[in-house]
């Protein structure tokens, strides 16, 4: 049963997510994409993760998504939005991409998972989950969140001087 | 004395005149009426009277179409000092292509009225920045004002018309003449080749006119078009607005949706048949447009009005003042996104005060009450109480909840202040008048500067503000109302008995002698002017309207650049313009 | 008697006892779950003729009017008349629009305000699905309202609308953070983020010890739902209707559902987070009364917020967004830190809820917080109005 469920979500995921990559029109991309984080978050959700789930919703759905369509919105040719699929540079980035996927394939196969050993988790998630989350956070793994916000900032700084530098 | 001799004793007495000494050969003949002058050399007077003279504000511009020459009449007063009328008169002989030159360049405020003469009379002006028809539309052929201007549907020269009942039965114009024989095209004039959007408003669009091209490269401008199907353009106004996101980059009003050529129509009138017909002027202030028109023409007839009619009509007028002011302070708000709540606590008082005109003149709105010589009817028994209850009590209570409720509100205070900023000198060239003149600190009020009827009597203040804002516009607005209801108390203290026509028979047929008369009131929306030549026949030769508010919104361009959008419809609820009287 | 103390439960005891009867186990959950299911979806167009018929009774009170008063008695048949209208008229879809994502909009916003009742506690165990994660779900939920609104304004092919979609991206964001900060701190004050849980645990209601995070939250959920004074994206004064101008009929009625959804939605969070849920006197004594004492204290909520738009005019938004940022991020980052550390003084293990000290500190700082904002807020007005040389403002 479950696993049906999974496949089914995989599937439109990943449909989701190639339409994303093959729609002509730009903002439909960005809202194929949208489509793809939900897929993304019903997985969570399957993996009875939900603080995972909502997360994924409200801070991709919901933030990095909209930032993106108004990315599109206020460039050019937002009335006439079919654009060329390609441009000088998808020799290189189509490179990129495929080294990307072979780290993760090696990563995906090589890594031992301890969880996968013994199936799909079973029950209810416990109920201090999220507290466990949380303190996980602040604790074992309180330098790899701490780079991760200092990477946030750099980003924010960085965004600020580019839009300072325009005026 | 022949006709040579006339003209060079007219040019010996012109050659004198003081203004000939700084600019050579600009005035060819001093009349009684005004300076002729030279169309090769007024830009230069003009510039002169404008900078030494004092003649700071360009009140009105108009043309007549005489059977020689076509007449373009500019009345100049001053507006920083004020001054009395000083009035230029070009005479085109050219009938074929009256061309002269624009004077926009000294006043800003001849702007839209160029056009208008241009579009209505066929006047060309060269140097003009833009050109264009503004009532009509440009699919339109002929220019209506001419005299040998035919509309479709043409009976006759002048009413009252005698082929309306030719066997004692109604006939439609309508059904005698047949559509295609009527209506024309301008030669090479095709409505599928009707200009985009893009080309028509490249001005804006920062588009170069010649090469096509602009700066626009940068950012993306977008050309949205604000009406003629919009809630807040206060009826079918169009504002063509190009917009960088929520800035407003440029600005392009568009009228004439509402365009029923007035000053046509009141041609064909007789004199009588035009009061009832400024009422359609500005349909919220109908006693005001009634005052002004039957002013031009009393001055024409030389008729002394009674006493007891003129304090009537300056009663009638004021409480018009406050009811204009009323609904332009609501609709303000509801610009500002105030969901009808001021706008409807106005309308409830507007009520009131309408309750009184439809008991003294039996119309509420189009109230077609005054006459030549005095007003339509005398003031029914316990109208003046009623009149006296709303003016001491109610009204100056409800403008204390106006102010305790929306003065003080923050979010309009800073949706106000410093939006659509107009200083004095701007506001005087470019012709504001009424409220929109004095919050940009220029206390010129016509009731003042020029006493009409009897205001010279009353004890009242000019309000002005000096911010020149949108606030400062809304503030004027309120303690104008607060001026008018003294003004009403000591009219209706003061209100004698007696008659309120002049004696003699009433008569429906008017003997105007030939002249020409300019009068100008002091309207809730400003110098509400009324232009009247009589050449003695029953029927205006020339009949023109100062609006106030046409004229208020050349500035619409220049208080809105670098704003937002939501303030351009905020800016423009300011102007308070009633389309009746901008289209007319 | 026993059996009206505690209604609504002992109705669905009975209801699934019956059921039972003739159904096998799975088959009186499938039941169940559909049966709640529809009313929580029902709750939106309940919402919708129930608070569009108050909403013009209320402001033409404001605007001394009548309101309907032809369909039915007062009128209250007013908005099933409105329905049938919208239901019987025309379906336009403008030339040039991008009719799949056009379609999509109006069920997606109105699915998302369907989405919001399933974490609202009307009562005692009276929850669609006590999530472990309820007060973050409600922002999430939240945020599938701005992809909608996206949707609408950009396919509609209308200047209009993407001037709208325009502004929903900017302000939505922004309304975000102070929203999920005020929330954040009731949850650190209660220790949990189960909707059910948070009336619990609110001894008193948190509208009298975090003044501030209720401010802070009915403001930024009056902004989020596009309510007065913050109706920017809908501005009919300005961009007519903003991203829904194009839609006519069935469509625009999804919007209407959405958006009325939506205001009952966020009223019935207020109330949850901020003014004890169903909580009420007797409510111990007999639980049927919650639901009531809910319903009562949201349509309060709502009252205030049409209160708001009967009166007051809009902001602009470049003031709006300053005011977000400027005013409500600070203010609630300093409400937070500052229940933080009250939550630190005195903690004992396993403690559920604020104890009384705890309250009184956290009311004390609220109000500084207050004081402050206000002080500053006048300030910079009184500096601003001096700089542009305004008299009297």
């Amino acid at each position: 049963m479950q696993q049906a469920i999974f496949i089914i979500l995989a599937l439109l995921t990943l449909g989701a997510a190639l339409m994303t990559v093959i729609t002509r029109n730009l903002l439909r991309a960005a809202l194929w994409l949208v489509a793809t984080f939900f897929g993304i978050a019903a997985i969570f959700i399957l993996l009875r993760a939900e603080f995972l789930a909502v997360a994924q919703i409200l801070v991709y759905v919901g933030a990095i998504s909209t930032l993106i369509i108004f990315a599109i919105m206020l460039s050019r040719g937002i009335m006439d939005p079919d654009q060329v699929r390609f441009n000088g540079q998808w020799g290189v980035v189509g490179g990129f991409a495929a080294l990307l996927f072979v780290v993760l394939a090696v990563i995906v196969t090589r890594v031992p998972w301890p969880a996968a050993a013994g199936g799909a988790p079973v029950g209810d998630a416990p109920a201090d989950a999220i507290a466990r989350l949380g303190a996980a956070f602040v604790g074992p793994y309180a330098i790899p969140f701490e780079v991760a916000s200092v990477l946030l900032v750099v980003a924010m700084i960085g965004a600020i001087i580019i839009a300072r530098e325009r005026e | 004395m022949t006709a040579e001799t006339i003209a060079t004793a007219q040019a010996t007495a012109a050659a004198s005149h003081p203004y000939n000494e700084v600019v050579p050969g600009a005035v060819l003949e001093a009349t009684k009426t005004g300076l002729v002058v030279s169309p090769d050399r007024i830009v230069e007077l003009a510039r002169y009277l404008r900078d030494e003279q004092g003649y700071d504000y360009c009140s009105m511009v108009t043309s007549i179409d005489w059977p020689q020459y076509f007449e373009v009449v500019y009345y100049l007063y001053g507006a920083a000092t004020p001054k009395d009328a000083l009035v230029l008169r070009v005479r085109l002989t050219d009938k074929a292509n009256p061309v002269m030159p624009s004077l926009t360049s000294v006043w800003r405020g001849a702007d839209f009225q160029e056009r208008e003469v241009y579009d209505l009379m066929g006047v060309r002006f060269e140097g003009h920045p833009n050109l264009r028809r503004i009532l009509l539309w440009e699919g339109f052929e002929g220019h209506p004002l001419r005299k040998d201007y035919k509309e479709p549907y043409f009976e006759e020269e002048s009413k009252p018309f005698k082929s309306r009942h030719p066997d004692g039965a109604h006939q439609w114009a309508e059904d005698r003449v047949p559509w295609k024989d009527n209506v024309s095209y301008p030669v090479g004039w095709d409505p599928d080749l009707w200009r985009s959007p893009e080309v028509q408003y490249r001005r804006i669009m920062g588009v170069d006119e010649a090469t096509g091209n602009g700066d626009g490269l940068r950012t993306e401008r977008i050309l949205v078009n604000m009406g003629p199907q919009h809630p807040s353009t206060h009826g079918v106004f169009r504002m063509v607005i190009a917009v960088e996101g929520e800035n407003v980059v440029g600005l392009e009003p568009e009228m004439g949706y509402l365009h029923r050529c007035h000053e046509k129509i009141g041609e064909r009138n007789t004199y009588i048949m035009n009061i009832a017909f400024t009422d359609r002027l500005d349909y919220v202030s109908s006693m005001s447009n009634n005052l002004g028109y039957v002013l031009a023409v009393e001055k024409l007839m030389g008729l002394q009005v009674p006493e007891r009619a003129e304090y009537i009509r300056v009663i009638m007028a004021e409480l018009t003042r406050i009811i204009s002011h009323l609904i332009a302070v609501g609709f303000l708000f509801n610009d500002l996104g105030a969901y009808f709540t001021p706008a409807l606590y106005g309308m409830r008082e507007r009520e009131l005060i309408l309750d009184l005109f439809e008991a003294a003149a039996g119309s509420r709105m189009m109230c077609n009450y005054m006459r030549f010589g005095g007003v339509m009817a005398d003031l029914p028994a316990g109208w003046v109480e009623r009149a006296r209850n709303l003016v001491w009590n109610r009204l100056p209570k409800v403008m204390e909840d106006f102010e305790n409720l929306l003065s003080g509100n923050e979010i309009f205070q800073s949706r106000t202040h410093g939006v659509g900023v107009l200083t004095a000198a701007e506001a005087i060239n470019y012709s504001m008048s009424g409220p929109m003149l004095r919050a940009s600190g220029v206390p010129y009020d016509v009731r003042r500067a020029e006493p009409y009827s009897i205001y010279d009597r009353f004890e009242f203040d000019v309000c002005s503000r000096p911010e020149g804002d949108v606030w400062a516009r809304f503030r004027v607005r309120m303690d104008e109302i607060y001026q008018s209801l003294r003004i009403l108390k000591q009219a209706l203290d003061g209100l004698p008995e007696g008659p309120i026509m002049p004696p003699g028979k009433k008569q429906y047929q008017v003997r105007v002698p030939a002249g020409e008369a300019y009068a100008r009131i002091e309207g809730p929306k400003g110098e509400l002017g009324f232009f009247v030549v009589s050449d003695g026949k029953p029927n205006p030769y020339r009949y023109h309207v100062r609006a106030p508010t046409f004229i208020n919104l050349t500035s619409l361009e220049k208080m809105t650049l670098g704003h937002k959008i939501a303030d351009a419809v905020v800016i423009l609820g300011a102007v308070d313009i009633v389309l009746g009287e901008v289209d007319r | 008697m026993d059996y009206l103390r505690n209604f609504f439960v002992n109705l669905a005891r009975s209801w699934t006892a019956w059921i039972g009867g003739f159904l096998p186990d799975w088959g009186v959950n499938l039941v169940n779950y559909l049966v709640v299911g529809i009313i929580l979806v029902l709750m939106p167009v309940i919402a919708t003729l129930t608070l569009t018929w108050m909403e013009r009774k209320v402001i033409g009170r404001i605007q001394n009017r009548i309101g309907p008063n032809r369909v039915g008695p007062w009128g209250i048949f007013q908005a099933f008349a409105d329905a049938v209208k919208m239901l019987i008229k025309e379906d336009i879809v403008p030339s040039g629009a991008d009719k799949p994502v056009f379609n999509l909009a109006p069920i997606l916003i109105a699915g998302a305000a369907a989405l919001l009742w399933a974490v609202v506690p009307f009562g005692r165990g009276m929850i669609g699905q006590n999530l472990n994660i309820g007060a973050l779900y409600v922002v999430a939920v939240g945020s599938i309202t701005t992809i909608a609104v996206i949707m609408a304004g950009w396919s509609s092919n209308n200047k209009f609308a993407l001037l709208g979609a325009f502004r929903v991206v900017a302000q939505l964001l922004s309304y975000e953070i102070p929203m999920v900060l005020s929330i954040a701190t009731v949850v650190l004050v209660t220790g949990t983020m189960r909707m059910g849980d948070i009336v619990e645990r609110q001894v008193a209601p948190f509208i009298v010890v975090l003044p501030v995070a209720f401010i802070t939250y009915l403001l930024a959920a009056a902004a989020e739902t596009g309510r007065a004074p913050f109706d920017l994206l809908e501005a009919d004064s300005e961009i007519v209707a903003g991203y829904f101008v194009e839609y006519s009929g069935l469509k625009f009625g999804w919007f209407y559902i959405a958006e009325y959804g939506n205001l009952f939605a966020i009223a019935a969070i207020t109330t949850t987070l901020f003014l004890g849920g169903w909580r009420g006197p007797f409510v111990s004594v007999a639980p049927a009364l919650g639901p009531f004492y809910f319903v009562i204290k949201s349509v309060a909520v709502i009252f205030v917020l049409m209160w708001i738009r009967g009166t007051w005019p809009r902001f602009r938004i470049d003031q709006m967004l300053a005011f977000a940022w400027k005013v409500l991020v600070p203010a609630s980052l300093a409400n937070l830190l500052w229940s933080a550390i009250v939550l630190q003084i005195g903690r004992q293990p396993e403690q559920l809820g604020p104890t009384i000290v705890q309250m009184i500190l956290l009311l004390v700082g609220n109000v500084a917080i207050l004081a402050v904002t206000g002080l500053l807020l006048g300030r910079a007005a009184r500096r601003y109005a001096a700089q542009h040389g305004w008299a009297g403002a």
